[in-house]
């Protein structure tokens, strides 16, 4: 089935559309097409870090992924869904409204293999300390484009401090403006302002979890 | 204190003429900061112009003064909203539960849609947005024509004020580019999609729309008399697309509407946002000497120096985190390790990294205007 995920992989939309139908339609175990589809996206990861694709691949195989699932999500067995690599939950804080990079972000991290609860943009520390504790996710990632979200994070951080939760979560913070001396001084984990990149440290945190 | 021997207006030519001033000019991009440092909240920005006006200049005051101001107000770059860029859906302070010293952002909507694509085609983007603009303002276009005249009249008088308290103003017409102005109304994730499935209407599209959008300016500023054209390019660079997607989409509109203000006697501040480095090389393709090269800090500037110290001022980029949680230190070494890089030979404005961030510390921004007023590079 390397087929559907090299059509992925190469933007092939009408392709891949036509290859998932033609899969489902011969009883192809949906869970195995996805798997195909997380393949492709890996490779325009691949094909990302070494610069011969651009944020607009990301975005447009971040579509096509969409697509895929959801025409196969419906016939996916109960509980095959729920087999993520980690829970994350994922945020623009409070007072920034910006959700481009955060929405990139969730669709490559579900493409990962991730559970991903996307509480919005505009997100107060609580609702994200709660939603950290009703799911029991090991991994936050908050967003930001603005410079007054450095102190919504490091409320967030401070909060999640608060609820004795820090030392079971690893926090990344993400966004344009992010730098090393923002990440220690929100007192965060980890920091990028690249989306790929971020989801790679996802993924270690993931490997470190279990 | 370096002994100056050029007035603000001579030493900022001087650096756009790519030739060595008395000292490096300093002109941040100052708005909110400049409200919040004077305790008036953002809302006074769009409640109370003259309130807002009197707080940029007493904040001006009280940071020493600099070269000159981008803009004269808040509401500047929406004069000229009405053609020469795009509506945007607006998150303003004071509304919808939003408080009332919030910063003011712009939200991704999809204001424009595919069928728009063939209207603009068919009736250029001038004959588009008369029906646009009531659609997207939910009023009528004589409403949004009064609404930006007295935007435009405000202005003018907030520029001559500026001018009175012996200031220029560096802002005769906001400017968008063709893929500012789509990415923004179709949201870009949207736009991406159209630029790879359906690439000649895309191109199709901005040949419709550039000549207008060049014509827009030029009356702009001719009813501003001011030839300084702001242009901020957002979306649209290498960190985004691949240069083949520039090359078709991007360069080609930028370079035909910078040759057309530079043909009329303007100045351009490209206003560059996210990472530009890779896009660099093409600048060269611009008129000498007619650009200025402003960076928000993720462009790397050296390279910029590189690539451009013969051919296009260059302006930046103290990063925002740096005003905002940096120490005085950190803002003086790195306003000086510009100073002494991209300022070597001429041709370099110091400014913000984008605008200066509404929460920055003012000591961190006095030490930045303060620093080429005081140090003397070793070259």
């Amino acid at each position: 089935m390397a087929d559907l995920a090299d059509a992925l992989a190469n933007l092939d939309e009408d392709e891949v559309r036509r290859l998932v139908r033609e899969k489902i339609d011969a009883g192809a175990e949906p869970m195995s097409i996805v798997h195909e589809c997380r393949k492709g996206m890996d490779i325009v990861g691949e094909r990302y870090k070494n610069k011969d694709y651009f944020l607009s691949e990301l975005i447009i195989s971040g579509e096509m992924f969409k697509e895929a699932m959801a025409v196969i999500e419906p016939m996916l067995k109960a509980g095959q869904q729920s087999d993520p690599i980690s829970k994350m939950v994922l945020a623009t804080v409070k007072g920034d409204i910006h959700n481009i990079g955060k929405d990139i972000v969730a669709t490559l991290l579900t493409a990962a293999g991730f559970e991903v609860y996307d509480l919005g943009i505009d997100v107060a520390p609580g609702v994200i300390v709660e939603k950290l504790s009703e799911t029991g996710a090991p991994i936050l990632g908050m967003s930001g484009l603005l410079t007054p979200s450095f102190e919504s994070m490091k409320e967030t951080v401070k909060a999640v401090e608060a609820a004795g939760l820090r030392d079971k979560v690893k926090v990344i913070v993400g966004g344009g403006i992010m730098t090393e001396m923002v990440g220690k001084y929100v007192g965060a984990d980890a920091f990028t302002n690249d989306a790929s990149e971020g989801v790679d440290m996802c993924r270690r945190f993931a490997r470190e979890g279990k | 204190m370096i002994t100056e021997s050029m007035t603000p207006e001579e030493r900022i030519r001087a650096a756009v003429d790519l030739d060595v001033p008395d000292r490096v000019p300093v002109v941040p991009l100052m708005g909110q900061f400049a409200l919040r440092y004077q305790d008036v909240p953002q809302t006074e920005a769009y409640r109370n112009p003259p309130r807002a006006l009197q707080a940029l200049i007493d904040t001006f005051d009280a940071l020493g003064g600099y070269d000159a101001v981008v803009g004269a107000n808040l509401l500047w770059p929406r004069y000229s909203w009405r053609l020469s860029a795009a509506p945007t859906r607006m998150r303003f302070p004071g509304k919808g539960g939003v408080s009332e010293d919030a910063q003011i952002q712009a939200m991704e909507r999809e204001i424009m849609t595919l069928e728009d694509y063939d209207t603009i085609i068919n009736r250029g983007w001038n004959g588009f947005c008369e029906e646009f603009l009531p659609r997207v303002a939910g009023r009528p276009l004589e409403k949004i024509d009064a609404l930006q005249k007295a935007i435009l009249e405000i202005s003018l008088g907030d520029a001559k004020a500026w001018s009175e308290h012996g200031v220029s103003v560096l802002g005769g017409s906001t400017t968008w580019s063709c893929t500012m102005i789509l990415s923004v109304c179709r949201t870009l994730t949207q736009f991406t999609l159209d630029l790879y499935r359906r690439p000649d209407k895309v191109e199709a599209v901005m040949d419709a729309m550039v000549s207008d959008l060049i014509e827009n300016t030029i009356n702009d500023i001719r009813a501003t008399d001011n030839p300084w054209v702001f242009f901020p390019l957002e979306r649209g660079s290498g960190f985004y697309y691949p240069m083949k997607i520039f090359e078709r989409f991007g360069f080609p509109y930028l370079k035909k509407m910078v040759d057309a203000f530079a043909a009329e006697g303007f100045t351009t501040i490209l206003h560059f946002d996210t990472d530009w480095t890779l896009n660099l090389p093409y600048l060269k393709d611009l008129p000498k000497g007619k650009c200025i090269c402003e960076l928000d800090s993720t462009t790397d500037i050296f390279k910029a120096k590189e690539i451009l110290k013969d051919h296009m001022c260059i302006m930046g980029d103290v990063p925002a985190s740096l005003l905002s949680i940096g120490t005085t230190e950190d803002v003086v070494a790195y306003c000086e390790k510009l100073i002494d890089i991209v300022g070597k030979g001429g041709g370099f404005i110091l400014s913000t990294g984008c605008e200066c961030p509404i929460d920055a510390k003012f000591d961190n921004v006095k030490a930045m205007i303060d620093t080429p007023k005081n140090y003397l590079p070793a070259n």
